[in-house]
């Protein structure tokens, strides 16, 4: 009978000898010339990334051996080179994504150097980029801060939240609740084509259509508001609230519903008393989603802003609009050199950071509202 | 005790009653006030011009008042028991606050502009004002409390506007530093839209007789009411740009034998018989017309270069997840690292494109490194969705080949990819659509080019050479940097000149280009929705 | 009428004065005497009474022309094999049916002589009269407290929101003298008592369906519906909701499915037997029918020939 009270190093060790244990049976079942044909797979796929990294023209050697023995190993031992393929595939996955974060931090690097700001003594780097207000790339002081963009993507975040987050749940409670059939067949993929419209068709309209409007309405000098790039963007991200929301009411089982109508409510108690309650976890990951990819949008922002980064005056003033961390990625990587450049990954860095807490934030969430469920999935 | 119950509702109804009449038709008047509200920012009718032989304005107002009395009327009808309902006992917070929000505004407004009192005054107004109309709506019996402050909302923004105090000239200027007003031509709409909407919500709670009833018609009417504006507004995009869109792309169109250019059929020389220099044409001098043919073949050549990537490495890595692996520390990480990639921004790859696909393709812009960073994007969805297809092909298949002998990966190959094709080729499609429409990471990583001659498109195919240097293989097409119709239009936006003087109207041109594009990128949304509906029938009826 | 059974083919045979008897065969009844069979004649009054209903689920027709009257204050059993149409039957006497777009209903059923099926009902009000409880627990994913004190919230008879409660208005104390009326009714109070908010989930599964039972008193119905309530769980806790039934019995109108016929005939007072197709063969007192069925089919059901 094995010991309840196990420590984690222990289960851990036993969890590596396990590991060894299964692939020296691997090694001990397969044909000795099927693990030569995969040993040289690995090698070479190691040495053509390697070289790859290291920037070289040979890399093509490895690769090309790759390909060989692959071939070889396909029409030989297809079975295993199968199985190793699809294992570097996996892996793939997370070397793309270490690859991501270890290149635009790498590259974010000088310009947080150059931006460090002393507090009680203390240098800390990068932190300049969060105290002063001011991006001036141009005449002295140099400086890259980061403020006005963070201010100009909060501003249409919150306002494109205010628009995705309430029209696209009741969408969500219309498509998966209310909507007879013929009618759902209608929204739902209306709903899923408009997820499809591309960023820069939205911003292309609302440049030509919207902005000039939105200037004679308010009376504001020049073009740009974070208003309407607010709107703009809610509305590009209503469809993510809506299919994940969707799926997430849908998922309450039948059997809740029927009880709490059979005892004499109307559907709309239901739905708010039973189905969205049941469904919080889901319905708040799809809010977190759309805030999400309201944060990561590019296109519309960029074309529809003014492209002068700055704080607005006062800071509440929506019908101006300047920049946003995305804009200012895409309206100045033609002429940036060197450290604004590297600002500009700054930026990117912030942007990868917040949306990966916000994602992660939202799998935690519906992991919570899972246990709490009493185990019920 | 059962059935000693002295229940006031009935449990069959009677007939319509006037009081069901009157509702319906208040729900008809804000229906109608909220078109013409919305016809009213579009600019459709001009607040001073004349609609039914009266001025907009004053018809909006007047229509505003009546609605408002209507509201009050029927509120009052169910409480002096003129019509039979069930009213709560109070009409509970979510109304109080929904009535408190937009007294308060106009408590603010007033107190801070008209009365002179600045912004601490505006705050003082707004929360007293606020906190009346809340108070009003929550502590007498709901049908009193549902109709009463929104009913007077309504004929207070309506004698508003019918008495020109907001006439269509007025103006508020906020006085800020970056200057901006908020003009009576934005007011009076908005405005209109927003009481208009309480007031059909009001009504549709009285035509449900208050209590649980009335809320869930007044839900069933704003819930109805956004599903189907969605749907509108929809709609409305895209004809826009159809509208906008055709006569760009159809200048210089030409239908007969022998008007178009001439291609290669099955070793036939062969003129087609369409002309439509928009897609046919690239940028040229020489060009009677110009058109955007480089960018579609740089998009087509993009899809199909990120779909070659994409497709192997994520069904590759989904068939080890669900087949080959167990649920541990590493599928985990992977599953991890998958979210991550698809929550990525899609600028933030266009970056890493930038650090660490330039350096090492050419150093310079290129359609290969747009074409990986495009394929790094697919990734992602091409996992989740063939897992999702490869984890819903039931168990019982897999047995049943495992109980024939037949090996792990035979079974893979033979039994389950088959049967998750479908599912496959469906997110595929999605994943084409989603990326075909992406400018951010080809802005950083391949654009340019987007002037050149139809006869300079990018040509891949027959740009393969062999070197006699290290890596042995080159294709200068593919380290060009190339346009793309996403980049096309981005340009065209920014820089908009280039275009020279063969372009008889530039804008027309832009639209053109933004239909092209739409066209292209809701294709594949709309292939993508029907396999996948087409497919679930398939497998509903087996 | 008479009744001769035959020594030497154990055929029953019903005579009545003016007809020929009619004998019966495995296959279908013919209406006539299924006419004869369902009509059963009690003291008091008829609570609901269902006349030729028809349902049909798209092209299948599961249930043919039933028609039936239900004592008050009283438990009906309605028996038979399974996939003949007793839950589709319940499910027609609140309105449940209406939540499947596929089904088409024909016929009439009156509660207290008010037809159900027209244009005009209120189904609100009408499951608040008509309760019901299902055959696997579906307990709310709320606490025991707010289980039971749902249904008179919904209805704005209890009111203990954070606006009555700001106003001094709260009908607390009603509620909790309410959610301890229904548990002890229910046979559950004294295995909660001292944890009433915790989460329903948590309960066995004969303690959720208790709860269920409890939840539907709470809205004081007049009929309850019960769908096999008790194939879910174990002996002991079905012996615990037999013995709830019969003192709800009492007070209410109970209609029970259930396919265990040994409950049927311990806890009904009349039983209906549904047999293949959606047909009601049989329908009368509980003892007459177990001990002496008119129906030679239903006889081969209750001793187990089939089914």
């Amino acid at each position: 009978m094995a010991q309840v009270n196990t420590s984690r190093s222990d289960r851990l060790v036993d969890a590596v000898g396990e590991r060894v244990r299964r692939a020296r049976g691997f090694v001990d079942d397969t044909d000795p010339a099927a693990l030569a044909v995969i040993a040289v797979m690995t090698a070479s796929i190691l040495a053509a990334l390697v070289g790859f990294l290291a920037v070289s023209d040979w890399t093509i050697v490895p690769f090309a051996v790759f390909l060989a023995s692959a071939a070889v190993g396909w029409v030989r031992y297809q079975a295993e080179t199968a199985y190793t393929i699809a294992l570097m595939m996996t892996v793939s996955t997370i070397l793309i994504l270490g690859l991501i974060i270890v290149f635009i931090f790498r590259e974010s690097i000088p310009v947080v150097q150059y931006e460090s700001a002393t507090v009680f003594g203390v240098t800390v780097p990068g932190l300049r980029m969060f105290l002063q207000p001011n991006w001036d790339a141009v005449s002295p002081p140099i400086r890259y801060s980061m403020v006005p963009m963070i201010h100009g993507t909060v501003m249409v975040t919150l306002i494109a939240s205010a628009v995705a987050a309430p029209l696209g749940v009741s969408a969500a409670l219309f498509l998966s609740e209310i909507a007879p059939t013929t009618v759902r067949e209608v929204v739902k993929p209306g709903v899923e084509i408009l997820a499809g419209i591309p960023s820069i068709v939205y911003g292309f309209i609302g440049f030509t259509v919207l902005s000039p409007w939105a200037s004679d309405q308010f009376q504001t000098t020049g073009q740009g508001s974070y208003l309407f790039v607010g709107i703009v963007v809610g509305l590009m991200a209503l469809p993510t609230v809506v299919s994940v929301a969707e799926d997430a009411l849908s998922s309450v089982p039948e059997s809740m519903k029927s009880g709490s109508l059979a005892m004499g409510t109307t559907d709309w108690q239901t739905m708010t008393s039973i189905t969205l309650p049941a469904a919080f976890s889901g319905v708040s990951a799809a809010v977190l989603l759309g805030v999400g990819r309201a944060i990561g949008e590019t296109m519309a922002a960029t074309v529809m802003l003014r492209g002068v980064p700055r704080l607005t005056e006062p800071l509440v003033n929506v019908f101006y609009g300047q920049e946003t961390l995305t804009s200012i990625i895409a309206r100045n990587y033609g002429e940036a050199d060197g450290l604004q450049m590297d600002a500009l990954f700054v930026a990117g860095v912030i942007l990868f950071i917040t949306v990966l807490v916000i994602s992660v934030g939202a799998q935690y969430i519906e992991w919570r509202m899972h246990k709490r469920l009493g185990g019920e999935v | 005790m059962a059935g000693a119950r002295p229940t006031d509702t009935q449990l069959v109804e009677d007939e319509t009653t006037e009081a069901d009449a009157t509702a319906a038709l208040a729900i008809g008047v804000s229906a109608t006030l909220f078109a013409l509200a919305v016809a009213a920012m579009f600019g459709r009718i001009t607040l001073t011009g004349t609609l039914a032989g009266v001025q907009t304005v004053t018809l909006l107002g007047g229509l505003l008042t009546v609605l408002g009395l209507t509201v009050i009327a029927l509120g009052a009808g169910s409480r002096f028991g003129y019509v039979e309902s069930t009213p709560d006992p109070s009409a509970g917070l979510i109304a109080g606050v929904g009535a408190a929000v937009p007294w308060a505004l106009i408590g603010g407004s007033v107190a801070s502009e008209t009365l002179g009192l600045g912004t601490g005054g505006g705050v003082v107004g707004a929360v007293v004002v606020g906190g009346v109309a809340l108070a009003a709506t929550v502590l007498p019996r709901e049908d009193v409390g549902s109709t009463g402050p929104l009913g007077a909302l309504l004929v207070v923004t309506g004698l508003v506007f019918s008495t020109g105090v907001i006439g269509p000239t007025w103006v508020w200027e906020l006085g800020w530093e970056q200057q901006a007003a908020i003009t009576a031509d934005f007011l009076i709409p908005v405005a209109t839209l927003f009481t208009t909407l309480y007031g059909g919500w009001a009504s549709a709670k009285a035509y449900g007789g208050f209590g649980a009833r009335g809320r869930h018609m007044g839900a069933y009417v704003l819930v109805y009411l956004n599903a189907l504006s969605i749907v509108a507004f929809l709609f409305i995009l895209v004809a826009y740009v159809v509208v906008q869109g055709v006569p760009g792309l159809l200048t210089g169109f030409e239908l007969g034998l022998g008007t178009g250019p001439e291609t290669t059929i099955f070793g036939v020389s062969v003129a087609l018989p369409v002309s439509i220099p928009f897609v046919m044409n690239g940028v040229a001098l020489l060009n009677d017309f110009q058109g955007v043919l480089p960018a579609i073949v740089g998009t087509f050549w993009l899809v199909i270069g990120a779909v070659l990537l994409a497709v192997p490495l994520g069904v590759g890595a989904a068939v080890f997840l669900t087949e080959y692996a167990e649920r541990g520390r590493f599928t985990q990480v992977v599953e991890v690292a998958t979210n991550g990639l698809w929550s990525t921004p899609s600028i933030v790859f266009g970056l890493f494109g930038f650090a660490f696909l330039i350096p090492r393709f050419g150093n310079g812009k290129s359609l290969l490194s747009g074409m990986i960073t495009l394929g790094f994007m697919l990734l992602p969805l091409v996992v989740i969705t063939s897992r999702e297809a490869m984890l819903s092909v039931p168990d019982e298949y897999r047995d049943a080949s495992a109980a024939l002998g037949v090996s792990k990966w035979q079974t893979i190959r033979s039994v389950v990819l088959p049967a998750a094709l479908p599912g496959v080729v469906t997110g595929v499609i999605l994943g084409v659509g989603r990326i075909a429409g992406e400018t951010a990471p080809i802005l950083l990583t391949m654009a340019g080019g987007t002037f050149v001659p139809g006869s300079q498109t990018v040509d891949v195919i027959g740009s393969f050479q062999f070197t006699s240097a290290p890596p042995f293989v080159a294709n200068p097409a593919l380290l060009e940097a190339t346009s793309a119709l996403p980049y096309q239009l981005f340009a065209l936006i920014t820089a908009g000149v280039g275009l020279g003087s063969n372009v008889s109207d530039p804008n027309a041109f832009r639209w053109a280009t933004a239909l092209v594009l739409l066209v292209v990128v809701l294709s594949f949304y709309a292939i993508g929705i029907v396999t996948r509906y087409y497919f679930r029938r398939r497998l509903k009826h087996t | 009428m008479s009744e001769n059974q035959n020594p030497q083919t154990n055929q029953r045979t019903v005579t009545t004065t003016a007809e020929q008897p009619r004998t019966t065969t495995a296959g279908e009844t013919d209406e006539r005497t299924r006419d004869a069979w369902t009509a059963y004649d009690f003291d008091g009054d008829a609570k609901m009474t269902v006349e030729d209903l028809d349902v049909y689920y798209g092209d299948d027709h599961a249930l043919k022309g039933v028609s039936m009257e239900i004592p008050e204050r009283s438990v009906t059993a309605l028996i038979g094999p399974s996939g003949c149409g007793k839950s589709t039957y319940l499910r027609c006497l609140n309105r449940m049916n209406d939540r499947i777009p596929s089904a088409r209903i024909d016929g009439s059923v009156r509660f207290d002589g008010q037809e159900i099926y027209q244009d005009g009902v209120n189904l609100v009000e009408l499951r608040k009269r008509v309760g019901m409880v299902f055959q696997s627990p579906n307990p709310f994913p709320k606490s025991i407290r707010e289980n039971i004190a749902y249904g008179p919230q919904k209805h704005g008879d209890l009111d203990t929101g954070l606006l009555a409660r700001l106003l001094n208005r709260s009908d607390a104390a009603e509620r909790d003298e309410l959610v301890e009326r229904c548990l002890r009714d229910a046979a559950l109070w004294d295995e909660v008592h001292d944890r009433l908010d915790d989460n329903a989930l948590g309960l066995s599964g004969g303690q959720q369906q208790r709860l269920c039972i409890a939840r539907c008193l709470s809205v004081d119905p007049e009929i309850i519906l019960m769908d096999e309530p008790a194939s879910a769980l174990d002996p002991i806790a079905t012996a615990k909701i037999e013995d709830l039934i019969a003192d709800l019995a009492e007070e209410y109108t109970v209609v029970i499915v259930t396919h265990n016929m040994q409950q049927a005939a311990r806890i009904s007072d009349q039983t209906a037997v549904f047999l293949t197709g959606g047909e009601l063969v049989e329908y009368g007192d509980t003892d007459r029918v177990f001990e002496d069925p008119h129906s030679e089919r239903v006889e081969d059901y209750i001793t187990g020939k089939f089914g």
